[in-house]
């Protein structure tokens, strides 16, 4: 590589020389700098739990939307747009997530925004933005009632035109954990708990009616207070329900230690979860017990598609200090997204952004259609994504290791 | 694009100028060179500096990687679930029959290796029977037969059941699980109460 830039310079001298020899003059090639698009800039919010227990996935969320901003505005994707981001901290908090939602909608610069994390905090943020009609993608929110409304089970209906999501929901996730567990793992008997929010009882929920369903019998249910790290009693009634598994809706902070905390009290049980407890830091919470441990995460394994090869070589080339965790790829194709329903509006109106920009942010929204990093994004007439893929996990060897793919197609 | 410039003047011909009188150096003996040889051996000097510039750029030039790999078999494949035929609920073995549509959406092919599900009490077979190859951006239905062993060991309500099915291309062979949707379960658990009826758990 290093050779090469001493040939290329080398003859660019020459070249150079040359043509100035020639004709005492140089071409014009426009100048300015390769730095920044244009003149107008347009900011993509970024809404994820930067600190707290949770921020290694929110860290991993903020760096992939950022990473996406960099490659559009490096390739001049949107002539005339600049991207930037405005990232702020909901610590895993509803309340604090929706005035976020108030201070993101404040900036008319930010014409879509990425995020959250949690269920529970884009259900508080929904009517802030859609009442702005600002357009919020979120790569991990799960709960089905975001964009099939509380009734999805009976009546779907979609609450907020201006809410989409990159992840898939709990409506499948939970029944794919079931069919699982009892299946293939060959566990039949189940005690479930729940840390009493809307991801983990959700979750929770559609896990068990499968599960019933398939034969299972459900041996007990807990609930634990998230602010906790003590699950010694939880852990007892595990052991004592002669319980074969236990299925836990919630996320890694909690999960890691009553992985740990069963083992310790003798039930040598996996524990069972959703893409909530897909991250490293489960892993180092719940020690060596954890192996064997398994978790349910939406999409295909980001490494293994040839479309996120490019995303991982370029995380790693930003130099991120944290790992994009589970939702970067999903983060990227958010906020790809918006770059997509930005681009479709500025060149639908001579190259300018309309007076009405977010309002016509959210239309194209709907409309969105790429390659991206987690394969074909695309968005259904509720708002969910087409793609519809998730993975079976399970602690091996101090890390994740893929069990069994599968694919929602009906 | 190189970004080096034009070799040739742009649009300008006139003759340059001539460069000026280098003063004469002291010292020992020299050649004597007329201003038009020391202009020609420049021009040479220079042609050739360019050419082998050139010949370097172009020798050292970045070649086009390989081709892309093809995507894994079940990121190209679809399947659907299209309809449930229930043959004789009296006949023995207690069988029925749906068909699915596979599509895929590569250009390359897929071989469908085979189809199976996971629950105990259940077997397939398949018609065409697997092998069975799927052009590349092609579909074809596949009629699956169901023959229930044991009513002891199937699902009485699933929501989301799997069909597994083993599928290779030239990247890899791979066994992936389709969840074929709320018809599907709905006319399988139909189809298993018809075919078991009280035997069903």
């Amino acid at each position: 590589m290093r050779q090469r830039s001493l040939i290329a310079i080398t003859a660019a001298l020459a070249a150079g020389a040359l043509t100035l020899t020639a004709c005492g003059s140089r071409d014009d090639n426009g100048g300015g700098s390769d730095s920044g698009n244009g003149d107008t800039t347009v900011v993509i919010g970024v809404d994820a739990p930067l600190t707290g227990d949770l921020s290694a996935l929110g860290l991993g969320i903020k760096n992939s939307v950022d990473l996406a901003t960099k490659i559009a505005n490096k390739e001049k994707y949107v002539e005339g747009v600049t991207f930037k981001i405005e990232a702020l901290d909901d610590q895993g908090q509803a309340s604090v997530g929706q005035q976020n939602a108030t201070k993101l909608v404040a900036n008319k610069d930010v014409l879509g925004v990425v995020g959250p994390l949690n269920s529970s905090v884009g259900e508080s943020m929904q009517k802030v933005f859609d009442s702005a009609k600002l357009v919020e993608v979120s790569p991990a929110n799960t709960n089905p009632a975001l964009t099939q409304g509380v009734n999805w089970q009976t009546k779907k209906e979609r609450p907020y035109k201006s809410y989409f999501r990159t992840a898939t929901t709990d409506a499948i996730q939970g029944p794919f954990a079931a069919q699982y567990v009892f299946n293939e793992a060959k566990k039949k008997k189940v005690f479930v708990i729940d840390d009493k929010k809307t991801y983990g009882a959700g979750l929770a929920a559609t896990f068990t009616a499968e599960f019933k369903e398939l034969g299972g019998q459900v041996v007990g249910t807990e609930h634990i207070n998230p602010e906790s790290k003590d699950f010694s009693a939880v852990a007892t009634k595990v052991k004592n329900s002669g319980a074969d598994v236990v299925y836990y809706g919630g996320e890694y902070p909690q999960a890691g230690p009553l992985s740990k905390q069963i083992k310790e009290a003798g039930a040598k049980i996996p524990l069972v979860g959703g893409d909530g407890i897909y991250s490293a830091d489960f892993i180092k919470l719940s020690g060596a017990a954890g192996t064997g441990d398994l978790a349910t995460s939406v999409g295909a394994p980001v490494e293994s598609l040839p479309s996120a090869k490019e995303f991982v070589a370029n995380y790693k080339a930003e130099g991120y200090k944290e790992a994009y965790e589970a939702y970067g790829g999903y983060s990227y194709d958010s906020a790809w997204a918006i770059i997509e329903a930005v681009k479709k509006v500025v060149e639908d109106n001579d190259g300018k952004l309309p007076d009405d920009a977010r309002a016509k942010v959210v239309d194209a929204m709907q409309n969105v259609s790429f390659d991206g990093v987690t394969g074909k994004v695309s968005f259904d007439e509720f708002g969910d994504a087409t793609n519809k893929q998730l993975t079976v996990y399970t602690v091996k060897g101090g890390d994740w290791a893929t069990v069994k793919s599968g694919t929602f197609t009906g | 694009m190189s970004g080096i410039g034009p070799v040739e003047p742009d649009g300008d011909t006139r003759p340059l100028d001539p460069p000026p009188v280098a003063p004469r150096p002291r010292g020992g003996p020299r050649t004597r060179m007329t201003r038009r040889h020391r202009g020609a051996a420049a021009a040479a000097f220079l042609t050739v500096a360019a050419l082998t510039a050139g010949t370097l750029l172009y020798v050292t030039r970045p070649r086009p990687g390989p081709p892309p790999e093809p995507r894994f078999p079940s990121q190209t494949t679809s399947f659907r679930y299209l309809y449930m035929q229930v043959r004789d609920t009296d006949a023995r073995p207690r069988e029925f029959e749906f068909t699915i549509q596979t599509f895929t959406e590569s250009d390359a092919p897929v071989t469908v290796l085979g189809i199976s599900q996971p629950y105990a009490g259940l077997s397939l077979i398949s018609r065409p029977e697997t092998p069975l190859r799927v052009k590349g951006g092609g579909s074809r239905k596949i009629a699956v037969t169901v023959r229930v062993a044991d009513c002891g060991k199937v699902p009485r309500n699933a929501g989301l059941p799997f069909l597994d099915v083993t599928l290779r291309n030239t990247r890899a062979k791979e066994a992936h699980s389709y969840i074929l949707g709320a018809c599907y379960a709905r006319d399988l658990s139909r189809a298993l109460e018809e075919a078991c009826g009280n035997e069903i758990r």
